[in-house]
Formats: C-alpha cells, sequence, structure tokens
C-alpha cells in the first residue's frame, strides 16, 4: 500500500474529522479563491470594457476620463487628431443631464450623450459611438436618439417612438423648451450605472436638446489608432500638451494607482488571512490525527517503516484532504463570486458591465499552488512529529497510558 | 490452526548466521530531571538462530528496555551491540529501519494492529513497505493466515476480532519478512489464560520452524516454554536458567 492508499484509509477511517477537514478547506479555498479572482477583476473588467468599440487612445482635459474638467474647442481638437496619420478616426463625446416626459407620473432623469465622428481614413468611418444597438438602428440625424433598455421599459419606447426631452448642459437650473426626439434604437452603455438611465445621439442632436447651449467644449475624445496606441497617444502629447491621452492601458494603470488599490490590498490581506486559517486548520487536523496514532506510528517505525515513509504519510493525507477540498472550493468560490459581485455592483457609481470577480487562467493557477503550499506548511508540523518519534518511549508509553 | 511449513521459508532473507544478536556489556542510562536512570546495566547476551529465551523480571526492571535495544530501536548509551556481525550504532536510521523490516519481527501488548485495515492488509503491510510484489503479498499473506488460523478471518477488519486474533495477526505481520528474530513484548499481557496458551503455543511453532524468539514476560507459564529464561534486575541480568 502506498503512502496515498495509506493515507485515504486513515481518512476514511474517521469519516467526520475528514468531512469536517475537507469542508473546511473548500469554505476557506472559495474565499481565497475568490480574493483571487477579485485581486484582478476589476483591472481585466475594466479593459475589457475600454477596450470595448475598438477606441483605444483617450483625450481628456485631467489626469482621467470623466474628471469633471472639459476640453475646449474640441471639434478642431478631435478635427487636428484625426489627420495625425496613426489616426484612425476621433469620437467627440458630451454628457448633459436631461429629463424625459412621461404620460403618466414624473418626468424620468437621464444622461444624454452625444458623439461626433471626426476621420481623415476611411476605415475610420466603420466605426461607431461607444453603445452598441441592441434593437432598431443607430441614431444619425439631429433629431434621433437612441435609448437605453431601461427608459424603453419605463416608457413602453420601442423603435419608432417620439419622446419629448428637456436637455441641459450647463446646469439643472436651465428652464429649457421642450424638444420631440424620435427614438430609433435600443441600446447598451458600457459605463452606465445601476440606478443611470442614458440616451444617446449625435453631438447636432444634443445641441438641439440643449436649444443651442453647449458651447465648444467636450468631455473626451475617444481615439483609434491605426495600430499602435502607445505611439498615437504619444503623437497626441506632441500635437496637443495642453490636454492628457492616455492609451486604455495607462488608464487601467492610473486607476489602479487610485481606486483599484483599495481592492487589490483588501484582497492580499483577506488572501494571507484566508491562507493562515487553512493552514491553521489542517495543522490542527493532522496534529490530532497523528497524536491519536502515536503507538500506531511507533509500532509501524519498530516493524522497519522508515522515517521517510511515515512523513510521507502524514504528508500525503494533507494532501488529500487539501486536494479534495480545493476542489470543491472552485465551484462554490464561483457560486460566492457571483453572489459578491452582485452585491458589490450595488454600489453607487459602478458600471453595469463592470464585474469585481473575473476569471483567469492566473489565478486558477496561483490558487493551485497556494493549496498546494498550504499542504505542505500545514504538513510540517505533524511531519516533524512524526519523524522525530521516539519509538521505543512512545511504545513503553502506550502500553503504561 | 493447521501446522504447515516454515512461514519464513518463502521470503528469502539475508545468509543465515548462527549467531543473530552479540551484545557485550550494553547499558541504556535515560536523563531524567531527577538526574540519570539506568535502565540496562553491562548486558551480555548472545541470541543464535533458532533460540527461544524468554526474559522475566519485576516491573521497571529493564526488560522491554533490553528488548527494544535488542530490536534496534533503542539506542544503547554503552557497550557494543552487533546485529549479523554489523554494529547497530554505526547504522544510519534508514538502515536500521531496513535492517528490522527484513530481519526482525515486533509483537506487542496492545497487538498496534490498524483499525482501518482488514487482517490480510495489515499482514501485507511489511511486506509492501519492504518492495514485494502484489501478487506475492497476497500469496504470503494468506499462507501466515493460515499458518495461524485465521484463513477465514482474513477480511475483517480488527474490530471484529478477539484479542486472541488480533494477538495472531500481528504475529503472522510479525513473521512476514521472513524475520530472523522475533521479538515479543508481553504477548499474552492482555489475553485470558486459555487464548493467551494458544498464542504461546503459536509462539512455539514459530520458534520451531527457526526463528529466533525472545519474549519479555510475566506470566511464568509462558517463561517456562523458553529454553533459556534470563532473571533482571536492576537493569542487570541476575541469573539465567538453560533448560
Amino acid at each position: 500500500m502506498n503512502a496515498i492508499g495509506f493515507a485515504w484509509r486513515s481518512l476514511v477511517r474517521q469519516p467526520a474529522r475528514a468531512a469536517l477537514g475537507i469542508l473546511g478547506v473548500a469554505a476557506v479555498g472559495a474565499l481565497l479563491f475568490d480574493m483571487l479572482l477579485l485581486s484582478r477583476g476589476l483591472i481585466v473588467s475594466m479593459q475589457d470594457l475600454l477596450d470595448r468599440g475598438g477606441w483605444d487612445v483617450r483625450v481628456s482635459a485631467g489626469e482621467l476620463p470623466g474628471s469633471g474638467l472639459r476640453i475646449s474647442d474640441a471639434v478642431d481638437t478631435a478635427e487636428a487628431i484625426s489627420r495625425l496619420p496613426s489616426v484612425q478616426a476621433a469620437l467627440v463625446m458630451r454628457a448633459a443631464t436631461a429629463r424625459i416626459d412621461r404620460a403618466s407620473g414624473q418626468p424620468l432623469r437621464a444622461s444624454f450623450q452625444g458623439a461626433t465622428m471626426r476621420s481623415a481614413d476611411p476605415a475610420g468611418s466603420r466605426l461607431r459611438a461607444p453603445w452598441t444597438i441592441l434593437r432598431g438602428r443607430d441614431a444619425e440625424g439631429a433629431d434621433e436618439v437612441v435609448v437605453d433598455e431601461k427608459i424603453a421599459s419605463e416608457s413602453r419606447l420601442e423603435p419608432g417612438s417620439e419622446i419629448t426631452m428637456r436637455a441641459s448642459c450647463v446646469g439643472d437650473l436651465e428652464a429649457l423648451p421642450a424638444t420631440r426626439l424620435k427614438v430609433v434604437g435600443i441600446a447598451e452603455f458600457p459605463f452606465q450605472t445601476t440606478n443611470e438611465t442614458t440616451t444617446g445621439g449625435t453631438l447636432d442632436a444634443l445641441k438641439a436638446a440643449c436649444g443651442g447651449n453647449v458651447g465648444t467644449e467636450a468631455d473626451l475624445i475617444l481615439v483609434t489608432s491605426t495600430g499602435d496606441a502607445d505611439e498615437t497617444a504619444a503623437a497626441i502629447r506632441t500635437l496637443l500638451p495642453e490636454i492628457r491621452a492616455a492609451t486604455n492601458t495607462e488608464v487601467v494603470g492610473r486607476l489602479q494607482q487610485t481606486g483599484f488599490t483599495y481592492f487589490r490590498q483588501i484582497s492580499s490581506v483577506l488572501t494571507t488571512v484566508t491562507v493562515s486559517f487553512a493552514v491553521l486548520l489542517i495543522t490542527v487536523l493532522l496534529t490530532v490525527s497523528v497524536n491519536q496514532r502515536l503507538g500506531e506510528i511507533a509500532a509501524l517505525r519498530a516493524l522497519g517503516f522508515s522515517r521517510v515513509r511515515v512523513v510521507k504519510d502524514v504528508l500525503s493525507e494533507s494532501a488529500l484532504i487539501v486536494g479534495i477540498g480545493g476542489l470543491l472550493s472552485l465551484p462554490l468560490g464561483l457560486l460566492l463570486a457571483s453572489g459578491l459581485d452582485r452585491i458589490l455592483k450595488g454600489m453607487p457609481g459602478i458600471p453595469v458591465a463592470l464585474h469585481f470577480f473575473v476569471f483567469e487562467a492566473q489565478a486558477l493557477a496561483i490558487h493551485i499552488a497556494l493549496l498546494m503550499a498550504t499542504a505542505i506548511i500545514a504538513a510540517l508540523y505533524p511531519m516533524r512529529i512524526v519523524s522525530t518519534l521516539p519509538i521505543a518511549a512512545t511504545l513503553r508509553d502506550e502500553v503504561i497510558g | 490452526m493447521k501446522s504447515v511449513h516454515s512461514p519464513q521459508a518463502s521470503v528469502p532473507s539475508s545468509p543465515t548466521t548462527s549467531l543473530i544478536v552479540d551484545a557485550k556489556n550494553v547499558s541504556r542510562v535515560f536523563s531524567m530531571p531527577a538526574g540519570p536512570v539506568t535502565a540496562v546495566r553491562d548486558v551480555t547476551l548472545q541470541i543464535n538462530s533458532g533460540d527461544h529465551i524468554a526474559v522475566r523480571g519485576p516491573s521497571g526492571c529493564g526488560k522491554s528496555t533490553l528488548l527494544h535495544m535488542l530490536g534496534c530501536v533503542e539506542p544503547q548509551t554503552s557497550g557494543t551491540l552487533l546485529f549479523d556481525g554489523q554494529d547497530i550504532s554505526r547504522l544510519s536510521d534508514a538502515r536500521r529501519s531496513l535492517l528490522r523490516l527484513k530481519q526482525i519481527g515486533f509483537v506487542f501488548q496492545r497487538f498496534f494492529l490498524l483499525p482501518m485495515l482488514t487482517a490480510r492488509e495489515n499482514v501485507e503491510l511489511p511486506m509492501s513497505e519492504a518492495g514485494v510484489s502484489k501478487q506475492a503479498r497476497q500469496t504470503r499473506a494468506a499462507e501466515l493466515l493460515e499458518y495461524v488460523g485465521l484463513a477465514a478471518r482474513a477480511d475483517h477488519r480488527p474490530s471484529q476480532l478477539s484479542g486472541g486474533e488480533m494477538q495472531r495477526v500481528a504475529i503472522a505481520r510479525a513473521l512476514a519478512n521472513g524475520p530472523r528474530l522475533l521479538l515479543a513484548d508481553e504477548p499474552t499481557g492482555e489475553l485470558d489464560e486459555a487464548t493467551g496458551a494458544q498464542i504461546a503455543a503459536l509462539l512455539d511453532r514459530v520458534n520451531q520452524a527457526g526463528t529466533a524468539l525472545v519474549i519479555v514476560t510475566h506470566d511464568p507459564a509462558l517463561a517456562d516454554r523458553a529454553e533459556r529464561v534470563l532473571m533482571m534486575r536492576d537493569g542487570q541480568i541476575e541469573s539465567e536458567r538453560v533448560r
């Protein structure tokens, strides 16, 4: 009987203890797996969100897009950027607050995203605004908009419906006349948060909705490079030193240094705590198990079992507990991650499409490596007990005891 | 119980010499908080193939310590202990383990069978450690269980066996690798008189088949079956009676 077979028999000898250990490892392992998914989840998810739509450079007035600062002479700036050889297209984005009248009840508050494209490259004309059309088509005219699913369902709108909107491009206190706009599509907006409602259209539609009171400013210019985003961002910075151009990777890097760093720190601390718990749990279980069997182990040593063999038996028992518990921890961890993701996404200001827990092969590999290390570290003390067990004294004590 | 061929015959061992153990002035001193305690003092003893030796004496006189020294699980503090001509004190732990595995069998008062294994698996265990093939192990375990009269209980776990049956399995396990020396520490200590007599008879048969046997016991009836009875007191062999 090899060490693994022997360890398996030792485990099933006390099924309650074995089940307790395995379930303990499964629970702690699930938490550990989730912490690993969390440590990079936001970064991976944000990178994915930014990369959607094919816009790989973001130009803003502040350090990060969405800082509230606006780019002046935005359309001319986009025009200048679009003429750079490494640029396919530049898209000017401007947001406004809006109210959509409803036949029954209170008007619906929404944000209105206006976008206009500048491209000197024929390939750039294929690019679209950074929202995804679910039904109907994208807005093209100054009297057309797309709305999100929430607005569509709450106001019972479908492509072809008309809405009355009052938009404000400078502040909530503006009193503006209502504008009739035609809904031509239902769209999904990638950075829309849970409680937000969003409409989108051309910059001309936004101007019309705001009564022409828009000015020349924009919140953001999205740029698609011809291939090398770093080179394009550098070219824009050289061309327009007063504004900030960053690749998607650089934006994620900046987010990592600011808001995301908390999640990484929390995840690192909780990973350390969960691994420590797992080590302690298994060490205690194995130590109790070994102490209950000292007489048997001493007898095996007297019968000729080598020190290495009895150490292997303990290590195999640890590996079995951690291995089975670790396997169970994967589905349990994914289930837990899905629940935790839903809870965390309920926080205000979190885009619906952003995920805190994202599965990556790298996280799985680290999970397995940490569990293997746990099995070894947890077995160190009980292995020491059996390897230094005084055979004769233990046999004597067992008889006296 | 059937009388079968020698249980040692089917597992090869190292070349036989008549002298197995040669102990010269061996002592064992334990360091205790209250000062050193001498458990075995200047014992000189030779064990030859086929010897049947009983060690008697009052509790704490050093019988079990001497047995453990002979079985290479307790190092001597002084003196020389040769097993098959090899100085035990010069062997590494791994070499001593191998020596015990191949040459020495142990029978304990409390049996120390592994409760999660069947009788057959308990007997197979030392052979498995010695690298004996699965088929050879199974054949040998079946032979040994037949030899100790437990062929019908091969698939029973220790918890399903009586004390006498457990001790018989333990004897079969001790004989698994064909040892030249069998050491038994109070083998009938946990058994009633009738069962103890059966175990004593079994040990006699093992000895008659050629295995040297050293039994530590308080039981005069068991000791009287031996050819040599060593009486110990205060760690020393006080007298030796040869039958």
